[in-house]
């Protein structure tokens, strides 16, 4: 199973037909070379460090994964049931690169990795997850972050 | 994960969005994606793939150089070599699933499996030196006390303050899959996805149990439940006909 069209049709059609906020601005900044950057992952998995609270339902606001978590304190308490979850179990990494973006910081190919990286539960609402994104991004200027990675899970 | 990509974008950093459903980001348009044609929950593809992990990783960072945006969406062209299965995977021991065994035979052999899965689970622990059961916050003893007494006919009250106990009752589930899912993998072999949930689903006492409990609860008075227990115990794609 490797694309959409492998999934039970009811749920390719919900997701592809996810409805989606209309945004009347296209935002579009530009920076320095790769290799100067300063990277984070912000996900939407429903990741949580271990011991502190999991995402409720839809919750629209944020968990805080600190660049050094070890593999073992990291969870996943996304709403979905609809999804893979044995590669995360197998290797975090395929859901948050951390051990792999640190190998491109080491290379050279990017210039730092981020002090902190961010969580939120993928399926919520995004307008009421706006003002919570907000404060991530203050949150990473402050970690003179300019390069932010998105997945989804 | 484009909305996202949006509100930070407007905020003055450059974002670049991994994509697993291509029509979704068409209809958002964020600034930089990149669409990767793997399973919906491995956004990086293969796990204990570092270097293919390394090879999607880079290939979303480079779009952060290109100028020719917004929108900018590009394709990742290899899939997943862990989505085949593994012909060498052999699934742990466990007694044949009974069709059709009462709630009470299904509750007695769901908790008899998770205690014949422990070794396999002790070794999955030391294999990867890590587990992703714990969200629930109770050991997974404690986890399958809960889901029997719920099978049981009983409400047993949430143990963790702010967290309703159908709530509980999810995350519970969600330990006891991962828990039986991870010793399922323990060993050499590289099971697919899709080898795992075959198992845990068609032949497995804590599958049938999870679907003991969802037929119990589906049309539950309490409306919190009634959802856990219809939508977010079983994925879509394993509930029966």
């Amino acid at each position: 199973m490797t694309r959409l069209t492998d999934l039970p049709a009811t749920q390719a059609k919900n997701l592809a037909e996810l409805p989606c906020p209309e945004f009347a601005t296209r935002p579009w900044v530009t920076g320095p070379a790769l290799s100067e950057r300063r990277v984070a992952i912000v996900s939407s998995a429903g990741l949580v460090v271990r011991g502190e609270n999991p995402f409720r339902g839809r919750d629209p606001d944020f968990r805080v994964i600190p660049g050094d978590t070890k593999a073992d304190g990291l969870l996943m308490s996304h709403i979905s049931v609809n999804y893979d979850r044995t590669g995360f179990q197998e290797d975090w990494n395929v859901v948050l690169p951390i051990d792999p973006l640190n190998e491109l910081a080491a290379d050279g190919a990017i210039g730092s990795v981020a002090a902190t990286h961010y969580s939120f539960m993928g399926a919520t609402d995004p307008v009421q997850m706006e003002p919570h994104a907000r404060e991530v991004a203050d949150r990473l200027k402050r970690d003179q972050v300019d390069a932010v990675i998105l997945p989804p899970v | 994960m484009s909305a996202l990509g949006h509100y930070i974008e407007e905020a003055g950093i450059a974002t670049v969005a991994l994509s697993l459903i291509r029509p979704q980001t068409e209809n958002t348009r964020p600034p930089r994606a990149l669409w990767v044609p793997f399973e919906l929950g491995r956004p990086f593809g293969p796990p204990s793939d570092p270097v293919f992990q390394k090879r999607v990783l880079l290939a979303a960072l480079r779009l952060l150089e290109r100028e020719d945006g917004p929108v900018l969406i590009e394709d990742f062209p290899d899939d997943d070599p862990r989505a085949a299965p593994d012909p060498a995977w052999r699934a742990p021991f466990i007694p044949p699933t009974v069709a059709n065994g009462d709630i009470a035979s299904v509750t007695s052999r769901l908790e008899a499996e998770i205690l014949l899965l422990s070794g396999a689970h002790q070794r999955w622990v030391a294999q990867t030196g890590r587990t992703t059961v714990g969200v629930s916050g109770m050991p997974i003893g404690d986890c399958v006390r809960y889901i029997a007494d719920w099978l049981r006919g009983k409400a047993p009250e949430s143990p963790r303050e702010g967290f309703s106990a159908p709530l509980i009752l999810r995350f519970a589930v969600d330990d006891v899959k991962a828990y039986c899912l991870e010793a399922a993998a323990a060993g050499t072999a590289k099971p697919s996805s899709r080898q795992l949930g075959d198992w845990l689903w068609n032949e497995t006492a804590t599958g049938a149990g999870i679907r003991a409990l969802r037929a119990a609860h589906f049309d539950s008075e309490d409306s919190r439940l009634k959802l856990i227990a219809s939508n977010f115990i079983i994925p879509s794609a394993r509930l029966l006909p």
